[in-house]
């Protein structure tokens, strides 16, 4: 990538990276929170700190990893 | 629909899937059943071969651009600021080599379907129509083929890129289906 091209990306000049670069951002959160929760879990965290720490509910940490940990 | 594919084409649709889940794709596009025909022996192959098409070579560099065009795009995160290199070494270090990919293949896992976008979609109806207009009974890897170019699809564009001779592919393909 120019230079160019990424000071538009990263300014949102150009719609297209800018949406790239948000997705990846997004897959970037998502699989570090995979990671940490895992290793929360293993050390013996209960959903609700997780769900605390994360800024969200203990409902919505559990669906979305209770199945996979 | 699929009731009525051969033993090859629904090997192609499962290998489409197992081709999407290598790229950490969240679908499975016309490019991905295009990887999963010319990577298997049958019509398809055949017909690509035939053509002149290097289909080894196609494959590799279809399983390539699938796989530039993963969600996790390196250039996409530089251009906001972040090093995905040093991301991956931040976090190989606390969570042990490739957790970053194992992540996403675990979040992929999640759905343990991933869905087909509509161009791959619209590819298997055309395969569809490809069968009826020829009188064939059954939709075998020819027939997806035919359904890969019939119309504007990645897959196409792919073809297109590597310099095959879409007409010749598509004769042949046609002929691998009355054979079979």
């Amino acid at each position: 990538m120019t230079e160019q091209a990424l000071a538009a990306a990263a300014s949102g000049d150009e719609p297209r990276a800018g949406l790239h670069a948000v997705r990846a951002l997004r897959e970037l959160a998502d699989r570090l929170e995979t990671l940490q929760v895992e290793r929360a879990r293993r050390l013996g965290w209960s959903w609700q700190e997780i769900a605390e720490a994360l800024g969200v509910s203990r409902q919505a940490v559990h669906k979305k990893h209770h199945r996979r940990i | 629909m699929f009731e009525r594919f051969t033993q090859d084409a629904r090997t192609a649709v499962v290998d489409a899937q197992q081709v999407a889940r290598t790229a950490h794709s969240d679908q499975i596009d016309s490019r991905h059943l295009l990887v999963a025909l010319a990577e298997r022996a049958g019509p398809a192959r055949a017909a690509l071969h035939g053509s002149g098409v290097d289909v080894a070579g196609l494959a590799e560099r279809t399983r390539a651009t699938i796989e530039a065009g993963d969600a996790l795009d390196r250039d996409a995160l530089a251009a906001v600021g972040i090093d995905l290199d040093e991301v991956t070494r931040r976090t190989e270090a606390t969570f042990g080599a490739g957790a970053l990919a194992r992540a996403g293949r675990a979040l992929r896992g999640r759905r343990r379907h991933i869905p087909f976008t509509p161009d791959a979609k619209k590819a298997l109806e055309l395969a569809l129509r490809e069968a009826v207009r020829l009188g064939d009974k059954e939709i075998d890897g020819g027939h997806l083929l035919l359904g890969l170019t019939r119309a504007e699809s990645p897959a196409r564009a792919v073809l297109t890129d590597a310099g095959a001779d879409l007409e010749r592919v598509r004769h042949l393909a046609e002929g691998a289906g009355e054979v079979a």
